[in-house]
C-alpha cells in the first residue's frame, strides 16, 4: 500500500471510531443495554436505522452498489467501538448479507438492509461450531441472532460448486427463539419458500464468513478492551487493606498479563484487516491471519472477561454491576463464525510451517 | 442410637446410598442453583424424620455424632446422588460454634430449634468495604442496659431471605488492634430496624443479599463467647469450610457434565478433545488423592494446617478449568441462556457461571496464595 493510501486509511478508521462514538460511546452508561436485555428483539430497530444512516451496514458495500466502500481496517474499527459499547444491534450479521446480497447483485433488498430500514440475516450454519455451510434444502439453520428483529432471512442452497440465495420473507416463517446469555436470542430457522435472489461461488461465500469471523474478532477486542478498563478504575478505587487493591502485586501481575493478551489481541486483529485490505494478499495468507485473530480474540476476551470478574470479588458476581455485561457479552460472542479450536485448524491448514 | 462410628467405611457408605436412592426426591436431583427453603423442605423433613439434620453435632445433641471419614463419606454420596445443599449455615456453622463456644443456655435454646427446621440461619460476616479485609469490618453493636444495639450494614449474605435468624461479626470496640474489637451475635431477624434486600447474582438468581440494621436491639445473652473475641472463634471454624470448599464435589459434578456435553457435541472420541479431558481426569484424581490427606487429619483428630487452603485454591481452579471446556465445546449453544434442548445436564454457559464466585467466596484465591506463601511457606512481608 502506498504512503498516501495508508494515509487514507488511517483517517477513514479515525472517523469511523469517531462516528462510532456518536451512537454507541465506549463509557456511555449501560442503560439502554439493560433496557433491551432479554426483550423482543433485543435491540433497537431505531438504532439500527441510524446505523444504516452513517453507511455502516453498508460499509464494505462498494460504492456503486450503495454501499461506503471502505475497507476491512474501518469495519474491524467499527466493530471495536461496537463491541465496547456492547451495542447489542446485530451489525457483522448484517454486514455480512448485506455483501452476499451486493456480490449477488440483489439490488432491491440490499438498498432497505444498507439503510438500515431492514434486518436481513444470513441463515447459513447447520452445526454448532462450524463454519462450513452445507446449504442442504430442507436443514433447519441455526444461531440467527435477534432474529425475531429481522424482515428477511437470506438462505444459501448448495447448486453445484457454489450457492443460490433464497430471500426468504420473516413473515410466516417457520422460527424459534432461544434466550441467548447476553439479553439477546438465538434463532433456529427451518427454510422454506422465499425467492432467489442469486448466485455465489464457494469462495466467494467463504470469504464473506471470513470477514464476518474478524468483525466478531474485532467485537470481541472491543469487549475485553473496555472490560479491562473498567477493571483497572476498580483496581485504582476499591480499598481493602487501607489501600487501593491495585496495590497489591498479586493483581498488578495479572493485570499486565492481561494486557499483554489484549495487546496480542489488537495485533492480531488489525494485521488481519490490513492483510484484507490489500489487493495483492494471497486468499491462504489472509485466512490464517483471521483464524489466528479469531482464535485469539476468544480466548483472550473470555480470559479477560472472567478475571474482570475475579478481580471485582462480590460485586463482580452481580448482575448490578456492569462488568457482567461484559462476559456475558463474551460467552455469547466467542464461538460465533467458528470457535478458537476450530481456526487453529484453520490457520494450521492455512500456513503450514516451512522448513527451517 | 445407631453408632455410625462402629460401622465400617464401606457399611456406612452403603447405608447412606440406600437412603438418599429410596428417599430422596428426584426433581431436586442437581438443581441448577442454590435452593431456596422452601424448594428443599420437602427434603430437609425426610432428613429430619431420619434423624441425620446435623451429621457433626454429637449425638446427646440431637446429631449423627459422625467423625470426620463419615462425614465425608456422607458428603461424596449426597454429590454423588446429586442431593441439594439446603440453607445449612445453621448445621454447617452456628452448630459447631455454639458447641464449643457457647453456653449451656445458648445450646438448649437454639440447637433443637435448628434440628427442627424452626430455625434458618444465615451468615453476616462480609460488608460492603470488608471483603478480603473482613477485620476492618464496622457494623457497629453498642452495649446499652441489657441489650446491644445493632448499626450497620452486611452484604453478600447467602440466602438471607430464607433466614430467620442470622450470626453476625460485630465491633465491639473500635479503640485496638481491629481483629480485637470483633465479637459474635445472633439476631433475630424479624426484630424491628432489620431489613433485607435481595441481589440478583450472575446467574440471574435471587441467592444473596444485603442485610441492614438499623438501631437493632439486640439482647445481651445473644452473644457468643467473650465480648471482643469474636475474631478467633470465626477462624477455628475456617479449617472446616475450607475442606468443604475443597471437596471435589463440585468437579467431579462439572467433569460428569463436560463428559455428557462433549458426547452430544460429537467431541468426545476426538483426540484433542481427549487429551484435555484426560488432564482434567488426572487433575480430580490428584485432587481427590490430596482431598484424602486432609481427610486423613480430620480422621486422626488433628486439627487442620493453614496448608488446608491448597483444597479450596485447586478445587475451584480445577471447577473453572472444566466449565471453560465446556463453554470451548458447547459452540454457539454456550451462549445459551437455559440448558441445552431443555436438558439440564447440558447446561455450559451456567455451570461456566457457577464456577465464577468459587474463587471469590471462602477466602478468594488471591487471600489463599496469601495465606499458603506466608502461614505455610513462611516467606517474608
Ligand atoms: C456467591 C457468594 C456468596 C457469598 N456468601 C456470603 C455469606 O453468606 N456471608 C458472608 O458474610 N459473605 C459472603 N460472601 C462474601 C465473600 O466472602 C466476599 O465476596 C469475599 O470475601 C471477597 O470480598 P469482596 O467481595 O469485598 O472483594 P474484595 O475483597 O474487594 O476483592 C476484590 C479483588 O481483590 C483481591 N484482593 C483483595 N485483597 C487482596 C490482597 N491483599 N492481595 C491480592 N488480592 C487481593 C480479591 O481476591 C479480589 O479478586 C459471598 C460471596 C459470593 C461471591
Amino acid at each position: 500500500m502506498s504512503a498516501m493510501l495508508e494515509d487514507e486509511r488511517d483517517d477513514a478508521i479515525r472517523m469511523i471510531r469517531d462516528s462510532a462514538a456518536g451512537i454507541a460511546p465506549r463509557g456511555g452508561d449501560r442503560k439502554r443495554i439493560r433496557a433491551l436485555r432479554f426483550q423482543s428483539p433485543g435491540f433497537d430497530p431505531a438504532v439500527w436505522r441510524q446505523m444504516g444512516e452513517q453507511g455502516w451496514i453498508g460499509l464494505r458495500v462498494p460504492e456503486e452498489q450503495g454501499g461506503a466502500g471502505l475497507g476491512m481496517g474501518a469495519f474491524c474499527a467499527l466493530a471495536e467501538e461496537l463491541g465496547a459499547a456492547l451495542a447489542p444491534e446485530p451489525l457483522v450479521h448484517g454486514a455480512l448479507s448485506a455483501r452476499l446480497l451486493a456480490e449477488a447483485g440483489a439490488t432491491g433488498p440490499l438498498e432497505r438492509l444498507v439503510a438500515g430500514e431492514a434486518l436481513v440475516l444470513t441463515a447459513w450454519q447447520e452445526r454448532a461450531g462450524s463454519f462450513d455451510v452445507p446449504g442442504t434444502p430442507e436443514a433447519p439453520r441455526l444461531f440467527l441472532p435477534m432474529a425475531d428483529g429481522a424482515q428477511s432471512f437470506l438462505v444459501p442452497l448448495r447448486q453445484g460448486e457454489g450457492f443460490s440465495l433464497i430471500l426468504q420473507p420473516a413473515e410466516g416463517a417457520d422460527l424459534t427463539l432461544e434466550p441467548t446469555q447476553d439479553g439477546g436470542s438465538f434463532g433456529t430457522l427451518r427454510p422454506r419458500g422465499g425467492e432467489t435472489v442469486g448466485t455465489l461461488s464457494a469462495a466467494q461465500m467463504e470469504a464473506a464468513l471470513e470477514e464476518a469471523a474478524l468483525g466478531t474478532a474485532a467485537l470481541l477486542l472491543g469487549v475485553m478492551d473496555q472490560a479491562f478498563a473498567m477493571t483497572l478504575d476498580y483496581l485504582r478505587t476499591r480499598q481493602q487493606f487501607g489501600k487501593p487493591i491495585g496495590s497489591f502485586q498479586a493483581l498488578q501481575h495479572r493485570a499486565a498479563d492481561l494486557k499483554v493478551q489484549i495487546a496480542l489481541g489488537r495485533a492480531s486483529v488489525e494485521s488481519a484487516a490490513m492483510l484484507c485490505d490489500r489487493a495483492d494478499a494471497p486468499a491462504a495468507q489472509r485466512r490464517a491471519a483471521i483464524a489466528r485473530a479469531k482464535a485469539r480474540a476468544a480466548d483472550a476476551a473470555l480470559l479477560v472477561t472472567r478475571q474482570a470478574i475475579q478481580l471485582h470479588g462480590g460485586i463482580g458476581y452481580t448482575d448490578e454491576a456492569d462488568i457482567g455485561l461484559y462476559l456475558r457479552r463474551a460467552m455469547v460472542l466467542a464461538n460465533q463464525f467458528g470457535t478458537a479450536a476450530l481456526h487453529r485448524r484453520r490457520f494450521a491448514a492455512a500456513q503450514p510451517e516451512v522448513e527451517a | 442410637m445407631t453408632d455410625y462410628n462402629a460401622m465400617t467405611d464401606e457399611d456406612f457408605r452403603a447405608e447412606v446410598r440406600r437412603f438418599v436412592e429410596s428417599e430422596y426426591p428426584a426433581h431436586l436431583r442437581n438443581p441448577p442453583h442454590r435452593l431456596h427453603w422452601q424448594e428443599g423442605e420437602e427434603w430437609f423433613r425426610i432428613v429430619q424424620k431420619k434423624g441425620w439434620v446435623a451429621p457433626g453435632w454429637p449425638q446427646e445433641l440431637g446429631g449423627m455424632g459422625l467423625d470426620a471419614s463419615k462425614q465425608i463419606i456422607l458428603i461424596e454420596e449426597y454429590e454423588r446422588y446429586g442431593v441439594a445443599r439446603l440453607p445449612d449455615h445453621g448445621v454447617i456453622m452456628l452448630g459447631p460454634l455454639l458447641i464449643r463456644f457457647g453456653t449451656e443456655a445458648q445450646r438448649a435454646r437454639f440447637l433443637p430449634r435448628i434440628l427442627a427446621g424452626e430455625d434458618i440461619w444465615c451468615q453476616g460476616y462480609s460488608e460492603p468495604g470488608a471483603g478480603s479485609d473482613l477485620a476492618s469490618l464496622r457494623t457497629e453493636a453498642v452495649l446499652e442496659g441489657d441489650h446491644y444495639v445493632v448499626n450497620g450494614q452486611k452484604i453478600w449474605t447467602t440466602l438471607a431471605t430464607d433466614a430467620n435468624w442470622i450470626f453476625c461479626l460485630v465491633r465491639t470496640d473500635k479503640s485496638g488492634k481491629k481483629q480485637e474489637g470483633i465479637s459474635f451475635l445472633l439476631i433475630d431477624m424479624k426484630s424491628p430496624g432489620v431489613t433485607v434486600r435481595p441481589i440478583i447474582n450472575l446467574g440471574l438468581h435471587d441467592e444473596f443479599c444485603e442485610v441492614f440494621f438499623d438501631n437493632v436491639q439486640v439482647p445481651r445473652e445473644n452473644l457468643v463467647g467473650e465480648p471482643n473475641k469474636g475474631w478467633s472463634m470465626a477462624k477455628a471454624l475456617l479449617g472446616f469450610e475450607r475442606i468443604f470448599l475443597g471437596s471435589p464435589r463440585q468437579s467431579a459434578y462439572a467433569l460428569s457434565r463436560l463428559r455428557m456435553l462433549a458426547e452430544r457435541m460429537g467431541v468426545y472420541d476426538e483426540p484433542e478433545f481427549q487429551e484435555r479431558y484426560t488432564k482434567l481426569r488426572c487433575d480430580l484424581e490428584d485432587h481427590k488423592a490430596l482431598y484424602e490427606t486432609f481427610v486423613a487429619v480430620l480422621r486422626r483428630g488433628e486439627p487442620l494446617g493453614a496448608d488446608v487452603s491448597m483444597l479450596k485454591l485447586h478445587q475451584s481452579d480445577l471447577f473453572q478449568r472444566i466449565t471453560e471446556l465446556m463453554l470451548e465445546i458447547g459452540g454457539e449453544n454456550a451462549g445459551l441462556l437455559k440448558p441445552m434442548e431443555g436438558n439440564r445436564d447440558l447446561h455450559p454457559s451456567g455451570q461456566f457461571i457457577e464456577a465464577r464466585p468459587t474463587t471469590i467466596y471462602g477466602g478468594s484465591s488471591e487471600i489463599q496464595r496469601g495465606i499458603l506463601a506466608k502461614a505455610v511457606l513462611e516467606l517474608p512481608g
